[in-house]
């Protein structure tokens, strides 16, 4: 600890504390521009200057980098000789960025109104960079990536990024439009196309974020992509801040093993890729939605806080909703997904509810099969919704000469009536179908069960044993199986989690006696076997070269009895003399 | 092998070797094989001689017959006459100003006679790139008595005893400078060799190392022993010395070779090596933290030395850093004594490392003088000296006006302080400084305001740009005085001018800024009168500043003496003159440029210019 006076004020420091953090605690202001407590002092604007006097020897010096090392060191920092300092560089500042209102507060505040200098590079710009360098500091210092810097020098220097161009290195991070004093920098979205929304998100995107509000676990997680730790090795901040030491940097996505005896399958399903089908233009016209990304609106966290609004910001004078896009549909799937009626019917209530705008249900037939679903549907008629029977052939953008924002014009046949019409709306919801997961074959492959020819999960029977597959120990639920809504979702999981526990409650399982099995000694190891299984009940014994039939896996359905060449397998209690000796007692009779 | 009886030393240093002083040498090994001399007569190519006003340059030895202005064409005729038949050649002999007997020894010279040479002692003795040389003529010598006799601290005492200071322009006694950085604790230390000459004008680092890269080498290998910890040194030159960057390189690799460099030299357990480093040419990385940022690879700005380089300087380890004739003198400090050396200048130092200004300094001494060139004297000696009898006084006979020292960063000294002892201390009472040791001669045909933009638009332009006083504050300077020279300045643009450099001068980060008014500051207080005429009467009086001054034509000289020849008419670029053939001419001062052709074109004096 050193004693150090202040404007005539003793205090008592640690060693190497700088002149602006001594002030500070002494209650004293000094004058700054471009320094920051994020990085270490530039020391550039000069606007901190102060008068340290030590001994008989004055010096003046910046407050923002000069450590205090000395005992008994006197400051002033607004003596008159530091006022000139500072009202000339203020000056000097203000005959060349009048219009920033960081600058404009400074010189005020240190008594410069009117500068007596001309400036030829004066830039009447309120948002000019005043070249402080904190920008260039952040990204070095903090985020360390190093994108920015200067170039040029004396009057020309400016700042700027490689080559003058978009850097690879930069991460996005904004730390630079953030630490800006004048807001010279901005971040801005490049790449948006014209009517596709952006990756929709549900919730703020910060670096550490909760995914969702209705996260499980409801915990912080750190974006990978946007860390500026895990991007370039700077920041570092949230572990520095956070008490519990909760942040590790290290922890990494990981394949883990469990052992199980039964699986449920609940894989889910995904909706219609929609630019399949042009003629609705989604992802080509604006205020075209899918009706995620329409919850996704209606959302009180929402991009739009819940508010129901057109892409320029007003609200839609007309909504039209359109069914079955892919679902009952030749060309695409012909099953009914089955939910879209009812989510339709509760968008068209709750646009009704939050607008005064017309809605247009587009449907082919109304399901509302439920309970308490056709109550719904009778309400919603009462309401005024309109109701439309009838494909949706196309939708195109409409102008009106009086230069009106332009509209949606939705074309369809209405088959109540029999007649072509045209349907002015200001925006339109799609209803997608529901289809399988993609990659729902892999998965097909991996448990070793079947599809339907929908591709959805096959169930064992579709009325006594619609939960479990033809693999033992694998039962399926929800729209991995087909298209349902919520409530049979549940129905249907629930069913599955009881059958799963009947059988963990039983502490065994009972299986088929039938099984093949293989006589090693007449193995070659020829393999054709393993591939056959069904099951994948075979695997190949590399130490014996034989193959191996797995028991438990084993139905006993005889095909690689019959695809053996070496006729190394037979089927247990069917084996061939068993067979020939059944058929002599059939004959001898 | 039979010595050759006559040595033809021929000066190799830039300046001579534009003019053509490698064809000299050619055609001279040419004419020397026709003569079949070639046992007897040996031509070397030394460094810089320091006479560079007078290239190129022969010095025959051992008679020291000195030639100047040679030229390929002569050489026949030189190499007859003195080497066969023994007559050396009048002609090309040096003639001092308003004389006709030449002088032909060098060391009668004024220029030569007049110098006392420490750094540059083996300066046109040696060829700079054989180590040979310079070890014949005592180099390494301190070396081997450092490493074999002296323990780093006696090493270290003799050098604070020497009193020697700073040749780059501080002036910080180098002794204490060595001793703070051996204090510093750490096991990885560095020792810099700054020899990133900017001034322009200044050329003292590129002779000394040119001439003689050893005594440099040498003299850091003394400081890397002293200092301790120190096992790598870097040499940072500029790009624009590709002469200075090839010897060091070539002489690095020789001391290497040599076991000068490297591990266990001369078979102690002391190692040190040294790296040759290129900067890319900007001024502002001759100040020490710009420059160690640019060994870094970073960009080359300074930064606040509340921390000092010694303390923390290349890559945050304790650093030395001094200039290259620092390094030069420290050979010579060992090998002769501090005693020998605090015989040489002013001052005591005994007590007070700052007491005084010990040993010679080499200036390089440019401008309105008849011998331009370097010189190298002893501390103390008068402004006067240097000018008058080593520069051999101002050319074409006209009134002395000013000294302009240190670069652009300096000051100007008027002739009423002619007189001055030349060290640090007078000097920057004067408001002037030693600087690196540029010294410019001013005659009454230059004007000061003139100059005084002349070098602040070299410090503005030189400017990183990194503190606001610096950049934004002398580009203002300079839009000040370049509205004072175009006759659009006020009288109160020389306060503001006076409190801007005030301002620059204290509150700028570094020494660049800290010294870049120094010209105006110094030309304001001692030539006021000068810019007043400038902003009051809009009159330049050393008619420089084009646009205050008006051409005029003489209506007497113009009939009389050319009878109204029409010449300038026919050469007047803006169509401003007007007039008969053979009647008198005017010009019309609203259509004139000011361009000042009429006034070279005119055979009879009759365009007056006011």
């Amino acid at each position: 600890m050193i004693n150090v006076n202040i404007d005539g004020k003793e205090i008592q420091i640690v060693e190497e504390t700088t002149i602006v953090r001594a002030a500070e605690s002494a209650g004293i202001w000094v004058p700054t521009l471009c320094y920051s407590e994020l990085f270490e002092p530039y020391g550039v604007c000069r606007i901190c200057s102060v008068e340290v006097i030590r001994g008989k020897r004055s010096r003046i010096v910046t407050a923002c980098n000069y450590p205090l090392r000395d005992n008994g060191t006197k400051i002033l920092t607004n003596s008159p000789r530091i006022q000139t300092i500072r009202k000339m560089i203020m000056e000097l500042l203000l005959s060349r960025w009048p219009n920033v209102q960081i600058i404009k507060d400074i010189a005020e505040a240190v008594g410069v109104k009117e500068p007596r200098i001309k400036c030829l590079e004066r830039d009447e710009d309120p948002n000019a960079c005043i070249l402080c360098g904190n920008c260039v500091n952040i990204c070095k210092d903090v985020v360390k990536a190093n994108v920015l810097s200067f170039e040029n020098r004396g009057i020309k220097r400016e700042i700027s990024l490689p080559f003058d161009e978009k850097s690879d290195e930069c991460i996005v991070c904004g730390a630079c439009a953030h630490v800006c004093p004048t807001g010279h920098i901005k971040i801005k979205t490049l790449g948006y196309e014209r009517g596709a929304l952006q990756d929709w998100y549900l919730g703020p995107k910060t670096a550490i974020n909760i995914p969702t509000l209705q996260a499980v676990p409801r915990v912080p997680i750190i974006n990978e992509e946007a860390c500026i730790k895990m991007q370039t090795g700077g920041c570092g901040i949230c572990s520095t801040y956070c008490e519990p030491e909760a942040i590790n940097y290290d922890a990494k996505d990981e394949e883990v093993e469990i052992e199980v005896g039964q699986i449920l399958l609940t894989t889910g399903y995904q909706t219609i890729d929609l630019k399949q089908m042009p003629q609705y233009g989604y992802g080509r016209l604006d205020n075209v939605y899918s009706s995620l990304e329409f919850e996704h609106m209606l959302n009180s966290t929402g991009p739009t806080g819940g508010t129901i609004l057109c892409k320029d910001g007003s609200v839609p004078r007309a909504v039209g909703i359109i069914h079955c896009i892919g679902s009952r549909d030749e060309n695409f799937h012909k099953y009914c997904s089955r939910v879209c009626c009812m989510y339709a019917l509760k968008f068209a209530h709750l646009v009704k509810d939050r607008t005064p705008a017309e809605v247009y249900q587009f449907y082919i037939d109304m399901r509302a099969f439920g309970k308490g679903y056709e109550e719904f549907y009778k309400r919603l008629l009462d309401e005024g919704v309109n109701m439309i029977r009838g494909k949706v052939a196309e939708i195109s953008e409409g102008y009106l000469t009086n230069g009106e924002k332009p509209f949606l014009m939705v074309k369809c046949e209405d088959t109540l009536i029999g007649k072509f019409r045209e349907i002015p709306v200001d925006m339109v919801i799609l209803c997608p179908a529901i289809e399988p997961q993609f990659d729902a074959s892999n998965i097909k492959k991996i448990f070793s069960i079947s599809q339907s020819p929908d591709k959805f999960f096959l169930e064992r029977h579709p009325k006594l044993d619609p939960v479990s597959t033809m693999t033992d120990g694998v039962f399926i639920a929800g729209c991995a199986q087909g298209p349902k809504d919520i409530p049979d979702s549940v129905a249907q999981a629930s069913a599955a989690a009881a059958r799963i526990l009947s059988l963990i409650s039983l502490g065994e399982v009972a299986v088929d006696p039938i099984k093949a099995e293989v006589a090693d000694e007449y193995c070659s190891g020829c393999r054709i076997c393993n591939s056959l299984c069904p099951y994948t009940a075979i695997s190949f014994e590399e130490e014996k070269k034989v193959s191996f039939i797995n028991d438990m896996l084993c139905k006993g359905c005889g095909t690689c009895v019959s695809a053996c060449p070496s006729s190394a397998i037979t089927g247990k209690g069917f084996t061939d003399k068993q067979i020939l000796a059944e058929l002599e007692g059939i004959l001898s009779v | 092998m039979k010595p050759y009886t006559i040595q033809l030393m021929i000066c190799a240093g830039t300046g001579c070797v534009s003019n053509q002083s490698f064809e000299i040498k050619e055609v001279l090994e040419k004419e020397i094989k026709k003569h079949n001399l070639q046992n007897e007569a040996m031509v070397v190519t030394t460094g810089c001689n320091g006479f560079c006003g007078a290239g190129p340059i022969m010095v025959v030895q051992p008679d020291g017959i000195f030639y100047q202005y040679l030229k390929v064409t002569d050489i026949p005729y030189l190499v007859e006459e003195h080497l066969v038949k023994g007559r050396p050649v009048k002609k090309f002999m040096y003639v001092p100003p308003k004389e006709e007997i030449p002088i032909p020894r060098m060391n009668k010279i004024p220029f030569f006679s007049g110098q006392t040479l420490v750094a540059l002692r083996n300066r046109g003795m040696i060829d700079p790139e054989f180590i040979e040389d310079y070890i014949a003529r005592g180099g390494y010598r301190a070396l081997a008595k450092v490493l074999t006799t002296m323990s780093p601290d006696e090493v270290l005492k003799e050098i604070k005893k020497s009193g020697l200071r700073g040749r780059g322009g501080g002036g910080f006694p180098t002794g204490v400078k060595w001793e703070t950085c051996k204090k510093i604790p750490g096991d990885r230390k560095f020792v810099i060799c700054n020899a990133d000459e900017g001034d322009p004008g200044a050329f003292m680092d590129r002779s000394i190392i040119e001439g003689d890269p050893h005594s440099v080498i040498e003299g850091m290998i003394i400081g890397a022993y002293a200092i301790e910890n120190v096992r790598e040194g870097y040499i940072y030159v500029r790009m624009e010395y590709p002469l200075a960057i090839k010897r060091f390189n070539i002489a690095v690799q020789q001391a290497k070779d040599n076991g000068l460099l490297g591990d266990n030299i001369f078979d102690t357990n002391f190692c040190f090596d040294i790296k040759v480093r290129r900067g890319a040419g900007a001024f502002v990385c001759g100040e020490s933290t710009a420059l160690m940022a640019s060994i870094m690879g970073n960009p080359g700005e300074p930064r606040a030395k509340y921390i000092h380089t010694v303390e923390k300087g290349l890559y945050d380890c304790p650093t030395c850093l001094n200039n290259v004739e620092t390094w030069a003198n420290i050979p010579q400090i060992v090998l002769k004594g501090a005693d020998w050396f605090t015989g040489i200048g002013t001052g005591d130092v005994t007590h007070d490392p700052w007491g005084g200004s010990k040993g010679t300094k080499v200036f390089s001494l440019a401008g309105k003088v008849n011998n331009t060139g370097l010189v190298e004297v002893p501390m103390g000696i008068t402004l006067r000296e240097i000018v008058f009898n080593v520069g051999g006084g101002i050319r074409d006979g006209k009134r002395f006006k000013a000294v302009q020292t240190g670069g652009p960063s300096g000051g100007f000294i008027p002739e009423s302080l002619v007189d001055l002892p030349v060290d640090y201390d007078e000097l920057t009472k004067v408001g002037s400084m030693m600087g690196s040791g540029g010294m410019v001669v001013l005659d009454e045909n230059n004007c000061m305001v003139d100059m005084a933009k002349f070098f602040l638009r070299f410090t503005q332009d030189e400017s990183c740009g990194k503190c606001v006083p610096c950049r934004e504050g002398t580009k203002r300077m300079y839009d000040i005085l370049y509205r004072i020279t175009k006759g659009e300045g006020k009288e109160e643009d020389l306060d503001l001018l006076e409190e801007l450099s005030n301002m620059i001068v204290e509150s700028s980060l570094c020494a660049l800024g800290g010294s870049a008014p120094n010209p105006v500051l110094t030309s304001l207080k001692y030539f006021r009168e000068e810019y007043l005429t400038h902003v009051r009467d809009k009159k330049c009086p050393a008619k420089v500043c084009r646009e205050l001054l008006t051409f005029s034509i003489d209506p007497e000289k113009c009939l009389e003496n050319g009878h109204g020849c029409g010449v300038c008419e026919k050469n007047c670029p803006d169509g401003a003159i007007y007039g008969e053939k053979k009647n008198v001419h005017f010009i019309d001062s609203m259509k004139c440029g000011k361009c000042g052709v009429c006034f070279d074109v005119c055979k009879f004096g009759a365009i007056t210019v006011e």
